[in-house]
């Protein structure tokens, strides 16, 4: 029950981009297209779900038990620098035309601070290695979903008139704070 | 030298002068941060408890500690119990004083919350919120009265005020004191605190 | 391409460049602290620190690192600033530590570091890395403290914690809120483009 709490949570409650804005980088960048936005947010989720292991491991397995809080930030990064590297590669191998799909996005999600802010954030909480990994599951996905609503917003604005000076991101960003405004609904579910 | 020596030696020497420099960094902050924290600690507890000089822990699990206060010269000023609980945005924590008697709540302050900003984060510092909580009886549930009452002593003993507009986040604080409260009263009955605190003092 | 004058390559950081309303770099942090001003303020120098002193440790040893390590060294150069600008914060300002919460670390994930680091101070030399640095951090802190200004005036009626809106005022609550932060941001940009456009046209 804790951990559908958890999974909700982060999937629209504290949606990691129009709440904690976590995520906006690609969020701006990515959301022109609907398939784009998907894959790039799949493709987030999935090293997200990743990162929260690896980083509960580290964290609760290394730094904690020697005392080593001060180095969370310096390890957690490295982890994920490496964890998008690793990622690139496998992806290339077991599928070169999703690894062409995605171009450039992969090594930007290394940037991303939704994954540092995931692996930050469950350790802030203290959340058990099963809360971890349902926390960057459910958050990659409220990334996802944030990601794509905006897509699928944004393909109708480009054929409407915009004034000049608002187009591109400024339309974006206040779009986001209507999007942000209607996830406050959100906002008591779980009460 | 080989590129790939070169990358390694590289990498390992910036990794061991960070690692260093943040162990230095580290130590001589680490003293500082950790009276940080006591700091906030003990604040809330001379905050909630009258008359309180040092305090002690007396019984600690996850999201609820009980603290015994004691006044200047040695006697029992009180218990502090500090809880972490669900609010409506986020987690709520506070610290809520109780007499000698474990019957009467002292004070209540908020020490982290995350709420709704300028409505239910109101429950921070809202006077007819917070003052109100002194001498409510702890014995039983206590409730919710709103509208709010204007002089204390129009609430019953039982009654707390709710803040106009962040009904919600006062109820969700009215919760966590009323399930510490009921911990609490537990832990009495299995004898894990006793009104003389844990070591007979 | 042609080098810069020093008071160039530093004024380019405040508006021609400006790292948020021009290169829409930082805008987690923008959004994300901008509730108030003082920790607008706050999060602005924390990140100039961590900016200012990676860049001069980077262009100090850009002659050492090999080129397919560079990314990975700037990392760990930025984490330990980051570190350090964050202990420093939970050990002299904890009220402010507290209310910045994870953002703090979060500066390490700053584009606009890691950007100025490989765009920059990579390439020239410390003393234009500085220049440079100094620039950009001035830009930031300008975007956050117009943003954050707009925000707490708007939604709280104060500024730096001092009441300044009188008692008819009634706050736009929503300013404080995510949906405030973005829209405020997009208007700005908007803004910043049309007077961009004007002086392009004169």
């Amino acid at each position: 029950m804790e951990l559908l709490i958890i999974f909700i949570s982060a999937l629209l409650v504290q949606n990691f981009v129009l709440y904690y804005f976590l995520g906006i980088c690609p969020f701006l960048g990515v959301s022109k297209k609907i398939d784009s936005a998907l894959s790039m947010g799949l493709a987030v989720t999935f090293v997200m779900s990743i990162t929260a292991v690896v980083s509960w491991l580290i964290n609760n397995l290394i730094l904690i038990p020697y005392d080593l809080g001060y180095l969370q930030i310096v390890s957690f990064i490295l982890v994920i620098a490496s964890l998008v590297q690793l990622v690139e590669m496998f992806i290339r191998k077991i599928s070169p035309p999703l690894y062409q799909a995605l171009g450039i996005y992969l090594p930007l999600i290394t940037t991303n601070c939704a994954i540092m802010g995931l692996a930050l954030i469950a350790a802030l909480n203290e959340y058990s290695f099963v809360e971890t990994v349902i926390f960057g599951f459910g958050s990659g996905l409220g990334f996802t979903l944030a990601i794509v609503l905006m897509a699928g917003i944004r393909e109708q604005l480009d054929l409407s008139d915009v004034p000049e000076p608002l187009k591109g991101a400024g339309i974006a960003l206040i779009v986001a704070g209507i999007m942000a405004m209607a996830f406050n609904g959100f906002i008591g579910m779980l009460t | 030298m080989s590129l790939s020596a070169r990358m390694i030696i590289v990498l390992t020497t910036v990794g061991l002068i960070s690692g260093g420099f943040l162990a230095g960094v580290a130590k001589l902050t680490k003293e500082r941060i950790a009276m940080n924290m006591q700091a906030e600690i003990e604040g809330a507890i001379e905050e909630v408890v009258d008359d309180v000089e040092t305090s002690s822990v007396l019984y600690e699990e996850d999201d609820l500690t009980v603290f015994k206060g004691l006044a200047k010269d040695g006697d029992l000023a009180g218990f502090a119990v500090q809880a972490t609980g669900v609010g409506f945005q986020d987690k709520i924590t506070l610290m809520f004083g109780l007499d000698e008697t474990l019957s009467k709540i002292t004070g209540l302050t908020i020490i982290d919350q995350k709420e709704t900003p300028g409505l239910g984060a109101k429950i921070t510092n809202w006077d007819a919120f917070l003052q109100f909580w002194e001498d409510r009886d702890a014995t039983g549930l206590l409730i919710l009265r709103k509208p709010p009452a204007r002089r204390r002593d129009e609430l019953l003993e039982k009654e707390i005020n709710a803040i106009t507009a962040a009904t919600i986040s006062s109820r969700k604080v009215l919760e966590i004191v009323n399930l510490s409260l009921d911990n609490v009263r537990a832990l009495i009955k299995e004898g894990k605190i006793t009104k003389e605190g844990a070591d007979g003092n | 391409m042609a080098t810069k004058t020093i008071r160039a390559e530093y004024l380019k950081g405040l508006w021609d460049e400006n790292p948020v309303f021009r290169q829409l770099l930082g805008l987690c942090p923008t959004l994300a602290v901008t509730g108030t001003v003082i920790t607008g303020l706050a999060m602005g120098l924390a990140t100039s620190f961590v900016l200012i002193f990676s860049s001069l440790v980077v262009s100090s040893i850009k002659k050492l690192i090999p080129s397919q390590v560079r990314i990975a060294s700037y990392i760990v150069v930025i984490a330990s600033f980051v570190t350090i600008a964050d202990q420093f914060l939970k050990a002299y300002f904890f009220p402010i530590s507290k209310a910045l919460g994870p953002y703090v670390p979060l500066i390490v994930v700053n584009c606009i570091i890691l950007g100025r680091q490989e765009a920059f101070s990579s390439r020239n030399s410390v003393g234009r890395s500085l220049v440079d640095a100094l620039g950009m951090s001035t830009g930031f802190i300008l975007a956050l403290l117009v943003l954050s200004s707009i925000r707490e005036i708007l939604g709280a009626g104060t500024f730096l914690g001092y009441q300044i809106m009188g008692p008819w005022f009634k706050p736009w609550i929503i300013m404080i809120l995510p949906a405030g932060a973005f829209m405020t941001l997009g208007i700005l940009l908007g803004v910043a483009l049309k007077i961009e456009s004007k002086t392009k046209r004169s």
